[in-house]
């Protein structure tokens, strides 16, 4: 068991910055998502764990004891590949089998362990079958089993699901939930997928061109993203941000939105923050939180999404464009003006010129 | 009831009776039209190996003044297979053969897979070094030859270079004497034909999965035992096709060694080739000559079947 410690992580391909001044905390035990969209470091951030690249500056701790010039063989790190990387000239045993024999483990105890780990994945009637034969769902186990044999303090995984069909994603994102609470090892799971992260992860770290835009439980990072990328990339569809002016009223502050009037008043303490920012702000809001309303933003209906079990009915054009979620279909047409209003509490507040939330009190 | 089982069984029955005959036609006619082509085939590889087949049970030679086809008046029974048995000459050509074959084929492929790894990874110069390294695959035969006799003269430059090294004059009659004349034989072959071995073999390399490696490393694999249980596994299927081409034609060598000793001095390096050669060219004995050549491919096809098995076996393993 190990915690995992990021210092100051540079990493420069050439003139290209992969990685700028990384910090992260990753504490025993955790299971960890890095989440960011493809080029935002996530996948540089674990080859430098796993020390397949060597950082350009900073540290890299396992709990007590600096990485630095330790090979990746002596890490004791597991890692799954994103097409699991498994042998396939090679029996399900042999796989399982590699790491121990490699450092030169006795027969009876590498048959012992093979044995353990097998029954524990379920993978004891097919040990004899040849590798390159097998569906994805197992070769997913073989790839696991084969770094868990290793009993590795930490466990990495690179997008192990992005070559897996919808359908069976889902399966296996319960399958490798249920591996982490056996091995209760810390994971850190590079994803670009939000789905998988906010299914499996105690947090999140949410990654964008080689900055770490925010870390949190997925709840905390939903619900109070720390900036605009992430109020964005969160979510789907992401966060509404509409740009407007903070102004003063008789009922308290609310914000100019120009031609879409001004919305409601903000709680106090928002209020009192968002009086702080000098210039413009956006007024943001979750799709899925929008209620139609008497009172508060009227908006032309350009676009209905019916998906099923849900509505998306896209209001209004240009900069002010919001999407609105609903749980059943609330019968708006293209054409029609609906009035929605977002509930006071879930109205999030953002610097318009750094992109950083405005945090109440 | 039992009437309408029966036609339904006699039904079921009609139809699995139709559908190969069907197969059958088809198959039939497609037979038919390829008949002219499959004739064709047949006669080019077929012809050569039963007239052949055919002369060397005869003493017919081109001096006989009687076409080949008319060779039967010069039936022997099996004498030329009789004297093959006794030929000395044949034997220790055929053994002279193997060895060659069991100092050059084994270096070749030893020095092509050394190539192949340092070329498998980026180095300063790789491109250049590439050409070069691929440039005596590409040299004529006969002009390798000549290229090596001249190497090996005793006023040549291998001579020349081993002086300086020493700091005294080198006069090694490398030709002249049976033991150095086919060690400069080999050293010829193994000049030219590394570079195909390495050639097919950095083609398997490069083809062996780089996460696989990765996944090795971590898994605490050195290199060694990367190169041992991935690489070479990996690359079993490759190996045994380029290790079965240079069997089958370092067996055949010829034009480079001739050109070099003419297969002396005596017959120090007469190889299977340079022997029927001579045979053929000097003594005119084509139906003995014949005898050989069977023999001689008979031995090669047996190394064919046997590299195809391994091959079909390294295939359901990979």
């Amino acid at each position: 068991m190990s915690a995992i410690h990021l210092r100051n992580l540079v990493k420069k391909f050439g003139d290209f910055t992969a990685l700028k001044t990384m910090d992260l905390e990753i504490p025993d035990g955790e299971f960890m998502a890095l989440l960011g969209p493809s080029g935002c470091g996530k996948s540089t951030t674990m080859n430098m764990i796993a020390g397949m690249e060597e950082p350009t500056s900073g540290k890299i701790l396992f709990g007590e004891r600096d990485m630095a010039g330790v090979p990746m063989g002596r890490r004791g790190v597991g890692f799954v590949f994103q097409n699991y990387a498994i042998f396939t000239h090679m029996s399900v045993r042999q796989n399982l089998a590699y790491g121990p024999s490699m450092r030169g483990a006795g027969k009876a105890e590498i048959d012992r362990r093979v044995g353990a780990i097998a029954e524990m994945l379920q993978l004891s009637p097919l040990l004899d079958r040849k590798a390159d034969r097998l569906s994805v769902n197992i070769l997913q186990r073989v790839a696991i089993g084969r770094s868990a044999i290793m009993e590795p303090a930490i466990f990495l995984l690179d997008e192990p699901l992005s070559n897996v069909d919808a359908a069976f994603r889902a399966v296996m994102r319960t399958e490798l939930k249920q591996l982490q609470r056996q091995f209760r090892q810390t994971m850190v799971y590079v994803t670009h997928d939000q789905l998988e992260a906010m299914t499996m992860a105690d947090r999140i770290a949410v990654m964008d061109h080689g900055v770490l835009q925010q870390v949190g439980t997925p709840l905390e990072v939903y619900n109070n993203p720390a900036n605009v990328f992430v109020a964005r990339f969160i979510g789907a569809p992401g966060m509404n941000l509409i740009k407007g002016k903070p102004a003063a009223s008789d009922r308290g502050l609310v914000i100019d939105l120009g031609p879409l009037g001004v919305t409601p008043p903000l709680p106090d303490e928002l209020a009192s923050a968002v009086r702080a920012v000098r210039g413009d702000v956006l007024y943001g809001f979750r799709p899925e939180q929008v209620g139609l309303a008497e009172r508060g933003l009227s908006m032309p209906v350009t676009f209905v999404e019916r998906i099923g079990a849900r509505t998306i009915v896209h209001l209004g054009e240009g900069e002010s464009a919001v999407k609105a979620v609903f749980e059943n279909d609330v019968g708006l047409s293209i054409g029609q003006t609906a009035v929605v209003a977002p509930p006071a509490s879930s109205v999030r507040v953002f610097d318009a010129a750094t992109g950083l939330a405005v945090k109440a009190g | 009831m039992s009437a309408v089982t029966a036609t339904i069984s006699e039904d079921k029955m009609g139809t699995a009776r139709a559908k190969p005959a069907q197969r059958d036609e088809g198959a039939r006619l497609g037979f038919r039209l390829t008949l002219p082509a499959q004739v064709l085939v047949l006669f080019i590889s077929a012809f050569p190996l039963l007239m052949q087949l055919y002369i060397s049970v005869t003493d017919w030679s081109p001096l006989s003044g009687i076409g080949w086809w008319n060779a039967w008046e010069m039936w022997n029974s099996f004498a030329n297979y009789t004297d093959l048995a006794a030929d000395t000459r044949f034997w220790s050509a055929l053994q002279r053969t193997a060895v060659v074959m069991l100092v050059c084929v084994p270096a070749e492929f030893l020095l092509g897979l050394a190539l192949a790894t340092l070329f498998a990874d980026d180095f300063p110069g790789k491109r250049i070094f590439y050409s070069i390294l691929l440039m005596p695959m590409m040299v004529v035969p006969a002009v390798a030859g000549y290229m090596f006799f001249m190497l090996f003269q005793s006023g040549g430059p291998v001579n020349d270079i081993l002086s300086r090294v020493v700091g005294g004059p080198v006069t090694i009659a490398w030709l002249s004497d049976p033991t150095l004349a086919l060690i400069a034989v080999m050293i010829a072959d193994i000049w030219q034909w590394t570079p195909l071995m390495f050639l097919i073999l950095l083609a398997g390399l490069v083809g062996v999965p780089e996460d696989q490696m990765k996944a090795a490393t971590l898994l605490g694999a050195n290199a060694w035992q990367r190169f041992t249980t991935i690489v070479l596994p990996k690359m079993k299927t490759i190996i045994i096709i380029a290790l079965a081409i240079r069997v089958i034609e370092n067996f055949k060598i010829f034009d480079t060694l001739y050109i070099m000793t003419g297969g002396g001095p005596g017959v120090a390096t007469e190889t299977i080739s340079v022997y029927i050669y001579k045979v053929t060219t000097q003594d005119l004995i084509w139906g003995y000559v014949a005898a050989i050549a069977l023999a001689i491919l008979i031995v090669l096809s047996i190394v064919a079947v046997y590299a195809m098995k391994r091959l079909a076996a390294a295939r359901q393993g990979a």
